[in-house]
């Protein structure tokens, strides 16, 4: 007993009832199923090629990442599973990866992954396989379609009787649609009346048109866009985007993007497909990695965003990033081939306006040279690419009809003190796009194609901050025979030679821009914004005829679409009232000969837009229609001077009405004041001034006394 | 044609004014010295000399025989249209902005600004024709008290009728014109209002795109001039085109404006149409007066709604041409 309780003594503190410390430490269950990857859509195979396939699987899977591996397992990341039954593979596998990320990757990478001819890869994060197989299947019934529902017809417009053309004003709070005849003055059409008497705002920021005139979208900052067209501009479609700034539409106004130009939204872009109004995707303001993490924020800021461009078909949608231009095939808003297109030291790219051929820049970068590149799309084929050295700035200038590109560069000699200038001019439409070169020694502050043409213009002079400067006309066509050289050179004569030729110089001019008519031949050379005078020359390049006329201030000038008439405005920012803008808003419509058709005033002015119209008619129609001009003369004309009729016949009316209401009032006054005439006559001491005789009479005895005063000053 | 320019006054002119017969036209400025030219050919007869201050405002009496000037100097004073000499000096509590004669020429009104513990005041004194100066009063034979807040201009005196309960008799006594009356609200909101001077009744407004310093309605045809332009303290920071220093004519019944004229480099501050309807003279900011003739193409104008019925008005299937010209002026 006593050596029993020597061991206990002894053992004393050994044995406790208190749990065992410490606990063993399990690594804690990993719930998750984040890092897991199912694919399906595989080829199903007997057994005999159950581990080749297993091998190509694997293989590609690990492309992506490394797989997940547990010591002492024998588990390695992958599982094809088998169906012995059916005696091939089910089609599917399982992929475990080391981390979240991969398998993320994996899920983007890999998805529609073409994995052989018949075969296009779906993958799965596994809690989306989960839940699919606890969905509950349903015998799937057809929704019923929705009734169909007329949509208003957005072309009714272009059914106008006088084939007037629109346009939307901004002032003060009213947002208005007029109609312009070229002629009278312009006709409202709608101005928001029933938008006014439900007591809502119709716009409160810029209003946008689309492209081809179907649509008219309203900017509400608070909400987002709001899209009109049709009679009376019914309300089409709404679209949230809280804070938007400005919209774009696609060319062919199928989908519109809207921007609030938010730096800090990641959402700040957001394509929506007209039809259905839906958000196709987002982006933020700048692609990743476009503005450099060492640049501090001040410098960011004056980064401007790289804008979205739209192709001419609706296909693409392109933007700028760091050395690449991302291009989204549109409607899925993916990457076209799932890869940028790289172009080192991107500067500016331009999509032409009739064709899938983007033309970028590139500053020297890394030993290379400065380029132009002409890539057509979506092939990525490079059409043409042009070195230039010495190269400080360039611009691209397509024409409209994509026919040519114009390069602008601006070079420095090699002490970099002196910039002058030189134009690349591509023929994009001939084979193997010849580039030719133009020097220009001045320079060159602005270049425009003429619409639908071969000609261009520049001004330039030999300072760029001289106030006079010249303006020259060049065609890229030259008539082989001199004499012929007034012949509309758009004809495709025998005698034409691709080469760029001077047409004219204008000299001595006072004029920062030029605007050019979109029926091509005017052209407007004007001096807009704070500092000019606002001068207004209307050139007619064939008839070489010139019109000067003036708009004080005007900082545009827009030509409608059909190139009969054009407005000058004087505008101010919305929310940007700074005194300096606040004098003479307003606009002036101009006939495209120079002759004032209408002017209005507003106390704040801020948008003009003239409503764009598709041109319908090709060439060949056109020259038709100028052939039997004077036919369509005698009816217009007929046409045009019974409206002028009858409008003044109304307007006649109804200041016949107000002026017997004026006399009326008149007639009540004098009849006042002849009752009190002889009140008055008793403070004239009898005299009546009213009667004429005694009116004459008087005279004479005034006269004298003139006279007598003359003698007075002698 | 061009206009005569009246070089004679060194500052800013603040009236012009023709007498009843049209022949002279009086003008004053800030200079202290009323001038009298003959309106035929822009000679300067004589100048009114002894105020001491800008002159604000003068008229004369029907027949051209005496003239009562305001001034800036606190006094009015009355002379003798021919000789030239002044006839009385009335002091007044106040820098003097408006003075008018009765009907009858028997008595004047002025209007004064406030001063110190001075109200603003409507003072109409007694100086019958026929009695020897000597004899006049210095005080008034009627003064009516303007509230404090009031700046003393005539042009109030819309809301003075309304609110004092003055005798109708009085109304001729101090109007300018004729049985309407303009109130310029021009310098802040760019427009010139026609009121009737019985009901006090808003009729037509004449909106430009600058101050409006002065208007004057024709007496022969329906017509309004205004005349005004960028104000004088923000001229020099603009060019001269920016000031719009016109006279603009505007339809009196339409308010419509059908023409302008420039000439001015300073914003008009009087003008005046000679009675008989053929000329007018503008003074402005500049120093100077210009005295136009008007074209016969202007004087030939007739209203743009003819009085007859036009074939077709009332029948809008007609669509025969019958056309009638609107001719403008300048």
């Amino acid at each position: 007993m006593a050596d029993l309780a020597d061991e206990a003594a002894s053992l004393d503190g050994y044995f406790s009832d208190a749990p065992l410390e410490p606990e063993p430490k399990y690594p804690p269950l990993n719930e998750s199923f984040d890092r897991c990857v199912i694919i399906t859509n595989l080829p199903k195979v007997p057994e005999a090629k159950y581990e080749k396939l297993g091998k190509v699987v694997l293989k590609l899977v690990s492309r992506i990442g490394p797989l997940a591996n547990y010591e002492g397992s024998d588990f390695t990341g992958f599982f094809m599973p088998f169906d012995k039954e059916a005696g091939a593979t089910v089609g599917c596998a399982f992929i475990e990866y080391e981390t979240a990320g991969d398998a993320k990757k994996a899920i983007e990478v890999l998805e529609e992954y073409k994995f052989d001819k018949n075969h296009a890869l779906h993958v799965l994060p596994h809690e989306r396989a989960s839940h699919l197989a606890d969905v509950e299947e349903e015998e799937f019934k057809q929704p019923e379609p929705e009734p169909f529902k007329e949509q208003p017809n957005t072309m009714s417009w272009l059914e106008d009787s006088c084939q007037r053309d629109q346009f939307a004003i901004r002032h003060g709070k009213e947002t208005a649609v007029f109609w312009n005849d070229g002629r009278e003055e312009p006709v409202l059409d709608y101005d928001g009346a029933r938008e006014k008497e439900a007591g809502v705002a119709w716009c409160e920021y810029y209003v946008q048109w689309s492209p081809k005139g179907s649509y008219f979208a309203t900017l509400v900052p608070n909400r987002g866009v709001i899209l009109w067209g049709g009679d009376n501009f019914q309300k089409l479609q709404r679209f949230a985007a809280p804070g938007v700034d400005f919209v774009v539409f696609s060319p062919q106004e199928n989908y519109m993007m809207t921007n609030n130009n938010n730096r800090n939204d990641p959402h700040a872009i957001k394509v929506f497909s007209i039809q259905t109004g839906k958000c196709l995707r987002a982006f933020p303001l700048y692609p990743s990695n476009f503005l450099d993490e060492k640049l501090s924020e001040q410098e960011k800021s004056n980064i401007p965003p790289p804008p979205f461009q739209w192709s001419h078909d609706d296909k693409y949608l392109a933007r700028m990033g760091k050395d690449l231009i991302s291009v989204f095939d549109v409607p899925t808003m993916k990457l076209l081939d799932k890869r940028s297109l790289a172009c080192d030291g991107i500067c500016e790219f331009q999509f032409s306006p009739k064709a899938n051929i983007i033309a970028y820049w590139a500053p020297e970068h890394k030993n290379q040279p400065a380029n132009v590149n002409v890539i057509e799309l979506p092939s990525r084929k490079s059409l043409r690419q042009k070195n230039l050295f010495n190269v400080t700035k360039c611009s691209l200038v397509w024409q409209e009809n994509g026919e040519y590109l114009g390069v602008k560069v601006t070079r420095h000699t090699k002490s970099k003190k002196t910039l002058y200038n030189n134009l690349e001019l591509f023929r994009v439409n001939e084979p193997g796009i010849p580039v030719e070169m133009l020097d220009v020694k001045d320079a060159v502050m602005a270049f425009s194609w003429e619409p639908q043409g071969s000609r261009f213009a520049i001004i330039h002079a030999e300072n760029p901050t001289s106030t006079k400067v010249n303006v020259t006309f060049y065609d890229m066509f030259r008539m082989s025979e001199p004499e012929k050289k007034k012949g509309k050179k758009k004809s495709t004569g025998k005698e034409l030679i691709a080469e760029v030729n001077k047409v004219e110089t204008l000299e001595g001019k006072q004029c920062n821009c030029i605007f050019w008519s979109p029926a091509g031949r005017t052209i407007i050379l004007a001096a807009l914004g704070d500092s000019a005078s606002g001068t207004l020359e209307f050139y007619d390049c064939d008839n070489k005829s010139l019109v000067i006329k003036e708009h004080y201030r005007a900082n545009q000038v827009l030509w409608d679409p059909s190139g009969r008439t054009l407005a000058t405005t004087v505008s101010q920012p919305i929310g940007g009232g700074h005194f300096k803008f606040a004098m003479d808003n307003g606009y002036i419509v101009w006939s495209f000969q120079g002759k004032q058709i209408s002017q209005q005033s507003f106390e704040t002015f801020y948008q003009f837009q003239w409503r764009p119209r598709e041109k319908l008619f090709n060439k060949k129609e056109t020259a038709e229609v100028s052939k039997n001009l004077k036919k369509y003369e005698k009816q217009f004309n007929a046409f045009d001077e019974a409206k002028k009729r009858k409008l003044r016949l109304e307007e006649t009316r109804g200041k016949r009405k107000n002026r017997s209401a004026f006399r009326a009032t008149l007639a009540r006054l004098k009849e006042i004041r002849s009752n009190m005439k002889q009140e008055r006559m008793a403070l004239l001491n009898g005299y009546d001034s009213e009667d004429e005789g005694n009116f004459t009479t008087k005279e004479v005895t005034i006269e004298t006394i003139l006279s007598s005063k003359e003698e007075l000053v002698y | 044609m061009r206009p005569i320019l009246l070089k004679g006054h060194e500052r800013s002119i603040t009236v012009v004014k023709f007498n009843f017969d049209g022949d002279l036209l009086f003008t004053a400025s800030k200079d202290h010295i009323p001038s009298v030219w003959r309106n035929e050919n822009g000679e300067r007869i004589g100048t009114f000399n002894g105020h001491k201050g800008t002159i604000w405002d003068l008229d004369v009496c029907r027949f051209s025989k005496r003239v009562v000037t305001a001034s800036a100097d606190a006094s009015a004073k009355l002379w003798d249209c021919e000789t030239g000499e002044c006839i009385k000096t009335f002091v007044h509590h106040g820098p003097v902005r408006g003075a008018a004669w009765a009907d009858g020429s028997n008595m004047f009104a002025t209007i004064s600004d406030p001063f110190v513990e001075h109200n603003a005041q409507i003072s109409v004194y007694d100086v019958p024709e026929n009695d020897d100066p000597s004899s006049y009063s210095d005080s008034p034979r009627l003064e009516i008290d303007l509230p404090k807040t009031s700046d003393g201009n005539v042009s109030m005196l819309p809301t003075l009728f309304g609110s004092t309960s003055m005798k109708l008799s009085l109304l001729p006594l101090i109007m300018v014109q004729s049985v309407y009356m303009i109130r310029r609200q021009g310098r802040t909101d760019f427009t010139a209002k026609l009121y009737d001077v019985v009901d006090l009744k808003h009729l037509k407004t004449y909106k430009t795109d600058r101050p409006v310093n002065d208007a004057v309605i024709s007496e022969t045809k329906d017509h309004i001039l205004l005349g005004g332009g960028q104000e004088a303290m923000s001229v020099t920071t603009t060019s001269g085109k920016v000031g719009k220093f016109e006279t603009r004519f505007f339809h009196l019944v339409y308010e419509e404006e059908f023409g302008s004229v420039k000439g001015h480099f300073g914003p008009i501050n009087a003008l005046a149409i000679n009675p008989n309807g053929r000329s007018y003279a503008s003074g402005a900011e500049d120093g100077y007066i210009r005295l136009h003739y008007f074209d016969k193409s202007y004087l030939d104008m007739k209203d743009p709604v003819p009085e007859v019925l036009e074939e077709g008005e009332e029948d809008d299937d007609e669509m025969e041409e019958d056309r009638e010209s609107d001719s403008d002026s300048d």
